[in-house]
Formats: structure tokens, sequence, C-alpha cells
């Protein structure tokens, strides 16, 4: 459902990512691992058309997007929860959740009873403010967000980053669940090496830029993370 | 000028007259500024052409009505329409390429008030033109110790109900939703499927089409002329800086407390040394709180 033909992605005149490509088939949930600064963020904002300039071909469902201005990504079915969640701090989780309805193909402008069912805290509190949610209720928010563009790609750049510990594996749960349950592909960018391991159906190393070694969980053994994840 | 005559001594009536007209001045200055508010506080752009923006809605109501007999209160919403539209060509053929380049984008639209008032100048001749307002307008209402044109007082209702109608447009419907979350976070907004250039050529037209609407009122309080803008655009600066960048209520709170430091002064001096002491409170309140009354957006860019 996703495939990226040796893309190049560049911030100004400089390339980050050099020559990628990648394949992944709906129902996966490709992990995406490797050192600080290797490019893996870039891997999600090269998907969503956030970086400078790109060359080479990106595919969702077929279509392909590596020319196409963000909103229309959005549309063609990416969910995005960004790194340190971008939530609009002026507005309600109500206003929040429903920023993610104008991505929508239905023309729903309400919130989803189905975001609703799935975060029981948001439902209760649509009016506060955003801006006063604790780290793992704004990543709700993030989530809930996402989820109400009715996508068929979700993105997660580091959910666990900077939750309170208690929390963490209520986010992990929810991502995994998403993935098993809802059956939306999911490319989940992390740092802990064994969420991004118990999660996983496929995954990715990343250095340098590029992709160092990829396959399935199965095949992402200690050497490996020895090999590239350890400083 | 001796000093005699350059103090008026308090006197209850007309003093209570003088918070009246400033309300009036008020009203003028903010719905000069309001489209500049919008405009500046959704996209970063500080438009140098927003007084031309007012000259042209001045110009639009006059050959509406000269030229085509359009009746004056029909040329208001005429002249929004067609700067508006005069503002989206704008942002789609120039505005559109100077995004995060403020001060290229100060010196184009500076450079394009330039252009279109010597369009104006050419095309319409350079001196200045009359707008007829209706007789009933001219006429002036008495109560108690106060005593205004009903110009003045229609300029003051369309005002609010212009105010009130961007701030149903902003806070209660999608479009309003679209654009408070592009002012927010442009990249978020896009990754959730807002067209932004689409929301900017919007808010753009918007912002301009206020102008116009502002200088079709204007034209009728004084006259038309190419350069009319300038008069304006100060003014309509210090409310938005005053008020507090990318808040509505900020314009409001600050239009009037400024019209009326204006109309104080100017009771009991005059109109040039009023605005002397209006600019430097100005000057001074910046000084103290640079992000202006209700400052929404500071270190949002």
């Amino acid at each position: 459902m996703l495939e990226l033909r040796d893309v190049t992605s560049y911030y100004g005149s400089t390339p980050i990512i050099q020559g990628l490509s990648l394949d992944l088939a709906k129902g996966d949930l490709l992990s995406v691992i490797g050192r600080n600064g290797v490019g893996k963020t870039t891997l999600a904002r090269t998907i969503l058309g956030l970086t400078t300039r790109v060359t080479g071909s990106i595919r969702i469902n077929g279509q392909e997007v590596a020319q196409l201005p963000t909103h229309r990504r959005a549309a063609a079915g990416i969910g995005y929860i960004p790194q340190g969640r971008g939530i609009l701090p002026k507005f309600s989780v109500r206003e929040n959740i429903l920023l993610g309805t104008f991505a929508r193909k239905d023309g729903n402008a309400e919130v989803p009873a189905k975001v609703l069912d799935l975060f029981p805290y948001l439902a209760d509190n649509l009016d506060k403010s955003a801006g006063i949610l604790s780290g793992g209720q704004a990543q709700q928010l993030a989530i809930a967000r996402a989820l109400a563009t009715d996508p068929s790609l979700l993105i997660l750049d580091e959910p666990t980053e900077g939750i309170q510990p208690n929390i963490v594996e209520q986010i992990q749960q929810l991502v995994i669940s998403l993935n098993r349950q809802l059956g939306i592909t999911v490319i989940l960018i992390e740092q802990n090496v064994e969420f991004a391991k118990n999660a996983a159906t496929r995954f990715v190393i990343m250095d340098k830029g590029a992709i160092a070694a990829k396959g399935p969980v199965e095949d992402l053994s200690d050497d490996l993370i020895e090999q590239h994840l350890t400083i | 000028m001796s000093v005699d005559h350059f103090w008026t001594a308090f006197a209850f009536g007309p003093f209570m007259n003088a918070l009246l007209i400033g309300l009036s001045v008020a009203s003028i200055w903010l719905i000069a500024a309001l489209g500049l508010a919008i405009v500046y506080g959704t996209m970063g752009v500080i438009n140098m052409a927003h007084g031309e923006f007012v000259m042209l809605g001045a110009y639009s109501a006059f050959v509406l009505e000269r030229y085509l007999g359009v009746p004056f209160l029909a040329c208001i919403p005429c002249a929004f329409v067609i700067v508006a539209a005069i503002g989206a060509v704008i942002e789609l053929g120039l505005v559109r390429y100077l995004y995060r380049r403020p001060l290229d984008t100060l010196l184009a639209t500076w450079g394009l008030s330039l252009v279109l008032i010597q369009t104006v100048r050419l095309i319409l001749g350079p001196e200045p033109k009359n707008i007829a307002s209706p007789e009933f307008l001219n006429s002036s209402v008495q109560f108690w110790v106060f005593s205004l044109s009903l110009f003045r007082l229609f300029v003051i209702a369309v005002t609010l109900a212009t105010f009130a109608g961007t701030w149903w447009l902003m806070h209660r419907t999608r479009v309003g939703l679209m654009v408070r979350a592009v002012m927010q976070n442009k990249e978020i907004a896009s990754a959730h499927g807002i067209d932004t250039g689409r929301v900017y050529t919007l808010t753009f037209a918007y912002g301009a089409g206020l102008a116009g609407l502002a200088g079709a009122m204007f034209g009728a309080i004084k006259n038309v002329f190419p350069d009319m803008g300038s008069g304006y655009i100060v003014e309509a600066f210090l409310v938005v800086v005053v008020g507090g960048v990318g808040s509505l209520i900020g314009s409001l709170v600050s239009a009037v407390g400024l019209g009326e430091i204006y109309s104080v002064f100017a009771y009991f001096t005059n109109g040039t040394f009023a605005k002397f002491w209006l600019f430097l409170l100005v000057v001074v309140f910046l000084r103290f709180r640079p992000q202006g009354l209700f400052a929404e957006s500071l270190g949002r860019r």
C-alpha cells in the first residue's frame, strides 16, 4: 500500500535521505529504528511532503504522491502523529479532533464516534483547552486527531517520548491494537527498541539517511541491534 | 496661536459629546484595521498596500454610484466584493511567492501601493471626487447632551456588524476553524488536510474586502482621491500593534481606547496636538508591552 522508490529528500539544498526504497503491505506495522539524527523523522516528513524537495517515487494505494502538496497526501489516507505531538494549544480538545476531519473523504464534519469510544477521557473533556493536557493526554489527542482523518496509514513519530512511565504501556497497547484490531497500516518511529520489536511485523534500521537493514521482525537479531543502535 | 485659544475648558455636555466622537473615530480606525489585523495575524504578511485597498474601495463606490447609478448603500457591499476579488488576484500573482520572506513582502506590497495609486491617478485623474450619500444620512441626531451626524452613527453600526460577522466567521464556522488552525501551526494544519494556500488566498481576499468596505464609507465621509489610503494606514497599524497581533478582540479594545484618547486630547487642545500625544503614548506603551494588549501570538513564527 506504500511504496517508496529511490527517494531522495532535501532540507534546503542538503539531501537528508538518499536513494531510499521501501515497501509496506496493507496491515503491516513497520518499526523504524536507528540512532538520533539518522533521518527517521525526515522519513516521516518526506512521506507527508514536509521537506523542501523530493526526488523519486512515493505511492500510496497506487497513487503517486511524491510531488503532491501535504494536504492532498493527508486526503490520500495518511494520518500523522508528529514528534512532540503537535497539539494546537489554543484549540479545545474538540477543535483539535475536528482538525482531522478536513482530510476525510466522506465529508463528516463531526467528531467521529469511533474516536470517542477509543478515548473516554477525551470524550469527557471535549471543551477543555488542549494547551493544559498532560503529555499522555496530549498524545491520545494527537492519535485521536489522526484517526479522525479516517487514515489507511498511520505514521507515529516517537509516540512514547516524554510520556509519564505509567502511561507509556497504555500508549503502546493502543498502537498495537490500532494495527491488529482496526487493521490500520502503521509506520512506528521509535527509540525504545523493546517496544518497537514487540509491536512490529516488519522493521527498518536507518543509518546516515539510508536503510541499513530491513526485514520481517523475526530477523531483528540482537546482533543487528548491537551493530546499528548502540553508541 | 495664543495660549488662551489653545486650551478648551472642561464643560460637561461638550465633553460627553467628545467621548461619543471618540467612539466614532474608533469605529473608523477599527474598520480600517480589521482587514490588516486578519491578514497579519493569519499570514504574517504586513500589507503596506492595505491603505490602497481602502482607496480602491472608495473609487469602486464612486464609479458604481456616478456612472452606473448604484445607490450608495448598495455600493458598500459591492466595494467589498470588488476589492476582495482584486485582493485574491494580488495574493495569487504576487504575495504567494513571498511567504517566509517578510522584508520582501513589505517592499513588494509598498511597491504595489505605488502602482495602484498611479494607476488610479492615470485612469481617473488626480482631482478629489465626491460620493453622494443619501439625504437622511446627512442629518444629525440630538439626544440629551449628544449631537452626532447620522452618518457617523451609521459607520459605527456597520463597523460593529462587520466585527461581529468576522468574529462569527472565525469562531463559529468550519472555514474559521481552518484559518485559526493555519494561524497556529501551518504544518500541522496541512498534515490534516487543510489546503493552506487556499486559506491564504481567502484570508487575503477577505482582508482586502474589509478595506474596500471601509473605503466606500470613508469616501463618503470626506472625499475620494488617489493617495487617500495613507491617511488611514498609520492609525490602522497603531490599532493592530497596540491590540496584539492575531487578536480580534484586541483590535476592538485598542481601537476604542486609542479613539477615546485621541478624542479627549482633541477636545482639550486640538487635533494635531492630540495626534502627537496619541503617538507618544503608543510608543511608551509599546516600550513596556511590545506584544500589545492581547498577546496571542508572540513567538508563533
